[in-house]
């Protein structure tokens, strides 16, 4: 009995190392343009426009993780033919992981704007009219800047100590999606919290950010648990039903991502 | 809270609308499918370790069986379900394209095993020692003994927490959801991403996940009942 102890011990300690380092190589790249994505397996994540796009794609299988950096995950490892996500990320991720590529086939253009409660037109036009300057001034522009592209190192949005703050402005977004929004340390940065700093330091008040799931956002923002959601969020049939959404602040794109050929 | 009109078109927005009722039944398979699966595991397995580690306590055998059950155990009930579960399903089959359902089914039922060990563990230990003594006194062998003798003596025991411990597993394969798997949570997740209404599917699923438990309570109970008529008949 001692003996098979040792040997089951062996076998285990075997098979992990086995498993562990790989027997099984990851397939080759199957997707080459938009078309080749007919019957293939699609991961996303669950709740963003292109999880929507996906759907629609004839004989494809769906996968919607929690997070878009599971779904790249997933798609390394050969356990998905293809991700479908906004292009800023997908440029993150493809920058940090060597294996990958992304089509040159853009799968749809869409544009981000804030969510708030529907019929709340009276922040509704506060925020369109923030944009409005913000846009005007350059400073919108100098923020997304210093995210994306090569002034990346220049100085953040510094909010402007001279405001007087009445009242607080609760933005739900989920930090899982850089540049627009990511954590760093316990504190969430990106795009949208800078550009939201500044829509505060517009109307005077003090920004609060709740950090969820990507589809509890405009769940919190209808239920009244969050003022406004910002979270890289474009304007979809669907979410109109249960929102009503800002003028848009940014352009994007909706990309493939593969494994590199 | 809601207008009646309203709330009928969330009704039909929720379920009705692009058939997304399926994503609950197609969920609950998945869901049961993965519950009985690793129930199934938990149990063959789990009374392995629990032979093992009792054998040792009795007996002093078994040295490295035991110490290696005793590793095993502390791993997995030192680490959360979830953690587990993307580490067999991220790491472990890192370059394989594995069924989810099978990682799933792995997670919960290693994970369950663990439980499940220390469960059955406890039921041959309550069994006393004059029940051993009796089976080598006829003459039977150790593992003769605990086999006809030890273990259905303990299993009726140990029945209700077995049951405790196959509810609790039901309701934790609700994290499968990480790996993308679409078990009877996730199908509600995808419902609220699509229609951002979160009061009906929610308590769709909880009401779901409610029936099953009840049902798997009933049986139990009536399969306690069985086990006592059988002893009364003795």
């Amino acid at each position: 009995m001692k003996h098979f102890g040792r040997k089951a011990a062996l076998a285990a300690a075997g098979l992990m190392i086995a498993a562990m380092t790989g027997c099984a190589g990851v397939p080759a790249n199957t997707v080459h343009t938009a078309d080749d994505l007919t019957g293939k397996t699609i991961a996303c994540q669950l709740g963003t426009t292109g999880y929507i796009f996906a759907g629609d794609i004839e004989g494809a299988t769906v996968e919607g993780y929690n997070k878009g950096a599971d779904a790249v995950q997933a798609l390394l490892q050969g356990k998905a033919d293809a991700v479908i996500i906004d292009s800023e990320p997908a440029n993150v991720f493809v920058s940090k992981n060597a294996g990958l590529q992304i089509l040159d086939d853009p799968f749809a253009v869409e544009e981000y704007a804030i969510a708030y409660k529907k019929g709340n037109s009276e922040l509704g036009d506060k925020i369109d009219k923030a944009l409005d300057e913000l846009k005007a001034d350059g400073t919108l522009d100098e923020i997304v800047s210093h995210w994306v592209g090569d002034t990346a190192d220049s100085v953040s949005y510094t909010p402007d100590p001279d405001v007087e703050r009445t009242g607080k402005l609760i933005m739900a977004t989920n930090a899982e999606f850089p540049p627009y929004e990511s954590k760093s340390g316990d504190a969430v940065v990106g795009i949208d919290p800078d550009m939201m700093q500044a829509v505060c330091d517009k109307l005077g008040m003090e920004l609060v950010i709740e950090d969820m799931a990507f589809d509890s956002i405009i769940a919190a923002v209808d239920s009244g648990k969050a003022d406004v959601g910002v979270a890289g969020m474009s304007v979809t049939e669907e979410r109109l039903k249960n929102v009503d959404f800002s003028q848009g602040y940014a352009t994007t794109t909706q990309v493939i991502i593969v494994r590199a050929d | 809270m809601y207008m009646m009109g309203g709330f009928g078109q969330k009704l039909h927005d929720t379920f009705i609308e692009g058939d997304r009722w399926t994503y609950l039944t197609n969920g609950l398979k998945i869901t049961l499918i993965v519950t009985f699966f690793a129930s199934l595991l938990g149990i063959v397995l789990g009374f392995l370790l629990a032979i093992i580690r009792s054998t040792h306590d009795k007996t002093g055998k078994l040295r490295i069986l035991d110490a290696l059950a005793r590793v095993y155990l502390t791993v997995i009930r030192g680490t959360p379900v979830l953690v587990q579960l993307m580490i067999i399903y991220f790491v472990i089959f890192a370059s394989f394209n594995v069924s989810k359902i099978f990682v799933a089914v792995m997670a919960f039922g290693l994970n369950s095993a663990a439980y499940v060990a220390e469960i059955v563990r406890s039921g041959i230990m309550s069994i006393d020692n004059g029940q051993f003594e009796a089976g080598a006194s006829l003459g039977l062998s150790y593992p003769k003994t605990m086999l006809f003798i030890i273990l259905p003596q303990a299993f009726r025991n140990i029945l209700p927490a077995l049951a405790n411990e196959f509810i609790v597993l039901l309701k934790e394969t609700s994290v499968a959801g990480n790996i993308a798997l679409n078990d009877l949570t996730k199908g509600g997740d995808i419902i609220r991403s699509a229609t951002y209404e979160a009061f009906l599917p929610l308590f769709a699923v909880a009401l779901i996940y409610l029936a099953m438990v009840m049902i798997l309570s009933r049986l139990v109970t009536l399969l306690e009942r069985r086990l006592a008529k059988s002893d009364r008949g003795n």
